[in-house]
């Protein structure tokens, strides 16, 4: 079967030129049939998946090169950075399980977007066994050294030395061949990364065992299974949730509405949004979403453009306003000349652009940086003991004490000290208010020098309320707005309600669209009208005019966090999308150490990328869906959990409360962190240089080594363990 | 020291049942997610 494929795909090279060897076939287990794939114009349909599993270029090429070759499909292209691939195919010749089935016969798991990756099961098994292995193994030992004290017959040591051998082989064959592969795939590219020196010495710990068990002699085992035991555990805790930025994209397009009644002659037709096309009229009523970008050529009515702009406050669009996809009418009526086509709207665009920002690809890790080196030293170390020891004491004593040496220098600690601190920092930042997505996310947070702050919904709390007006006026105007479902209206009934004034009754109330409300309060007539941007203008009788203030309500802890941050020597910078005005006097009111106005979501991006360039790390935090750009160019983005969907799946990290103030805790526990793993580095290394020389001298036998080697994870352990305490006397100080 | 040789074999069926027991709650999925749930309060569906 699979060599039909390859060779009906004229795929023989791939086996000259692959350099790894690419994982059995997967079932499916995705619905495929409930994806909607975007339709071309030409008939075609293409779809943006995710592929699980690709592991090196070429796994990349035989997808790219299998997919092209299957009859019905157009193109198909595979991003290996980013683990996606968007394909393009004939629906009437081929459906889209026989696509993804096609991926997934190589070995691939492909998936649908927005579906959380599989955790790898296979891993869990492997730590399972290596745990039962070891908890048995290490009781057998405890038996044979108890037996060092007194007498034991010959034949229970040997029964207890088969028993270990019998339950460390599953460990050693099965549980350990993730880091033999791993350590393969590194030689295969000359990248000596962590899995190297474990692989290592597990082979020489069983291999040791082998021979002890049938020759006589003491045997390592215990140790064996243990080292593989704590392994997994890390890699089980490091392998936790991961999503993908990219998959926001999706979300973002589903907000405009799928049909749209377009005006033909005098009548209405609905149709679908996507068909669209310039010069079309259509008609959008109150309380709908725009399906298009284009002019208002009749009507009136208020847009709220949040979406595109994060700014909630509501904009009159009258004849010859431009309006846009994505925006919602809240009242009155209009009929819109459609300017562009689908593909061209701002929301599109948007999208697009988060797609392009996520696919950037992964950052790079600095975990392994260390392993190269390590085995380099290892192995050096390793051949020296060797050379001396055998002209000493003849090949027998050299050959054991460099196993010795092998088996102690395994980087047990060294690999555990990055997911057992991260685990428990991610707990610390949780317990704080700011869930961190990865591992890598928090411990990068640790360098952050300038935090961006959305201003709408971020430090505000986005929604509108009265910064000053008179009793009177906020009286009357209640009385108006009674039954309106405006967002001014409902800022200008709370502001009443909070002021303990009673609602008075209004009559003959006529809503304008776009403009204002009328009608009587107490018998005398009165008008309310919009004033600008941050004004509501109250007419009465007699020229009788009061001005009602609104803007955007700062929270109320959104300066403390500042402060806070900037205590940490963060550089702080407001960026808005909204006017000067505004956006100047909220970053006053917080502290902020910059401001930027009117800026688009792409400038945003734009803006953090220039950052970026400086060499600064960038933290942003913003809760709209037109943050998402900004939140996937920043280094670390932070979602506020009260924010927009879009926003949490595409950000490092989510605020759990509606609040910035875990802002400044995220940062000293994510630095608590970094110096708890460095401290843990060089605490494995200094160990590890001890044990190695006294395994160098011949002082190691398998009791020593089995006290030593989990003295060396316990004390990683431990050090997780301090990060807790650490951060809270770091805030009490 | 007859004992040993049934006192292994327990032991190790015992630990054999916890591996049971762990790799069935690992293949019925009560490990997959361990991250979601706790969030799944800040979403709105």
């Amino acid at each position: 079967m699979a060599w039909s494929i390859i060779q009906g795909a004229g795929l023989e090279r791939y086996y000259a030129e692959r350099t790894e060897l690419p994982p059995r076939p997967e079932p499916l287990r995705e619905r495929w049939d409930s994806v909607e794939p975007e339709r071309m114009p030409d008939g075609t349909c293409q779809l943006r998946m995710a592929v699980d599993g690709l592991r090196c270029a070429s796994c990349v090429w035989v997808t790219e090169s299998v997919l092209v070759r299957t009859e019905g499909i157009e193109s198909a292209t595979v991003s290996y950075a980013t683990g996606r691939a968007t394909v393009r195919w004939d629906p009437d010749r081929i459906g889209l399980d026989t696509v993804a089935g096609r991926i997934s016969s190589l070995g691939y798991r492909p998936r649908i977007l927005g579906t959380e990756a599989r955790r790898d099961d296979a891993l869990l098994t492997r730590l399972g066994v290596a745990a039962f292995a070891a908890a048995n193994v290490m009781m057998f030992s405890a038996a044979i050294y108890a037996g060092w004290l007194g007498t034991m017959e010959v034949a229970y040591v040997e029964l207890f030395r088969w028993a270990s051998l019998v339950l460390a082989t599953p460990v050693a064959l099965y549980s350990a061949s993730p880091f033999f592969e791993g350590a393969w795939t590194g030689l295969r590219h000359r990248v000596l990364h962590m899995d190297v020196p474990i692989a290592l010495a597990v082979a020489v710990l069983y291999a040791q065992g082998v021979v002890g068990t049938l020759v006589g002699f003491d045997t390592y085992l215990d140790s064996l299974t243990m080292l593989v035991t704590l392994l997994l555990a890390g890699r089980v805790l490091e392998s936790g949730g991961r999503r993908r930025a990219a998959e926001a994209a999706v979300t973002l397009a589903a907000t405009v509405p799928a049909t749209a009644r377009r005006i033909v002659g005098d009548t209405l037709e609905v149709v679908a949004s996507e068909s669209l096309l310039p010069g079309d009229r259509i008609a959008v009523g109150a309380g709908e979403d725009l399906p298009a970008d284009g002019v208002v050529v009749a009507g009136r009515g208020s847009l709220q453009r949040a979406l595109l702009t994060g700014e909630s406050a509501p904009v009159v669009v009258e004849e010859g306003d431009e309006v846009w996809a994505g925006t919602v009418l809240l009242d009155g009526s209009v009929t819109v000349d459609v300017s562009v086509a689908v593909e061209g709207t701002v929301i599109q665009q948007m999208a697009e652009q988060l797609r392009q920002a996520a696919d950037r690809g992964t950052r790079p890790s600095s975990s392994d940086r260390l392993a190269p080196w390590f085995t380099g030293v290892t192995l050096a170390v390793a051949a020296v003991t060797f050379s001396i020891w055998l002209p000493l004491a003849g090949g027998a004593k050299a050959l054991a004490t460099t196993v010795a040496v092998l088996i102690v220098a395994c980087p047990c600690a060294l690999a555990l000290a990055k997911p057992l601190t991260a685990a428990a920092g991610l707990g610390a930042a949780a317990r704080r208010g700011l869930l961190f997505r990865s591992a890598d996310a928090l411990l990068e947070t640790a360098r952050v020098d300038v935090v961006a702050l959305d201003k709408t919904g971020t430090v505000t709390e986005g929604a509108v309320e009265i910064v000053s007006a008179s009793d009177h006026d906020v009286r009357v105007a209640a009385g108006l707005e009674r039954y309106s479902r405006h967002p001014i209206a409902i800022a200008i009934i709370r502001e009443a309600i909070a002021r303990g004034l009673a609602l008075p009754a209004a009559t003959d109330v006529r809503e304008e669209a776009g403009t204002g409300i009328s009608g009587r309060v107490d018998g005398t007539p009165w008008r309310l009208r919009s004033g600008g941007a941050d004004v509501v203008v109250l007419e009465g009788q007699d020229g009788y005019r009061g001005l009602i203030r609104i803007g955007d309500r700062v929270r109320d802890d959104s300066r403390r966090a500042v402060g806070a941050l900037r205590a940490l020597g963060a550089y702080v910078a407001l960026l808005s999308g909204d006017d000067a005005e505004p956006t100047g006097r909220i970053a006053e009111a917080i502290g902020a150490s910059e401001w930027w106005a009117d800026q688009s979501p792409a400038e945003k991006a734009r803006r953090i990328e220039s950052w970026r360039q400086e060499g600064r790390m960038v933290l942003l935090a913003g809760d709209g869906m037109n943050d998402g750009p900004a939140l996937a160019a920043a280094d670390i983005g932070v979602a506020m959990g009260t924010g927009a969907a879009s926003s949490i799946m595409t950000a490092d990290a989510v605020l759990g409360v509606g609040s910035i103030q875990p802002l400044a805790a995220g940062v000293r526990v994510s630095r608590v962190c970094r110096d708890a793993v460095r401290a843990n580095q060089i605490r494995s290394v200094v160990y590890n240089v001890l044990a190695v020389s006294a395994a160098a001298a011949g002082w190691v036998n398998p009791l020593v080594a089995a006290v030593l080697m989990p003295l060396s994870s316990a004390m990683v352990l431990a050090g997780a363990g301090r990060v807790e305490r650490r951060v809270r006397a770091l805030e009490r100080a | 020291m007859i004992a040993i040789t049934f006192l292994i074999p327990i032991a190790v069926g015992i630990a054999l049942v916890f591996l049971i027991l762990f790799l069935g709650a690992a293949r019925s999925g009560q490990f997959d997610d361990l991250d979601d749930p706790a969030e799944r309060i800040l979403h709105d569906d």
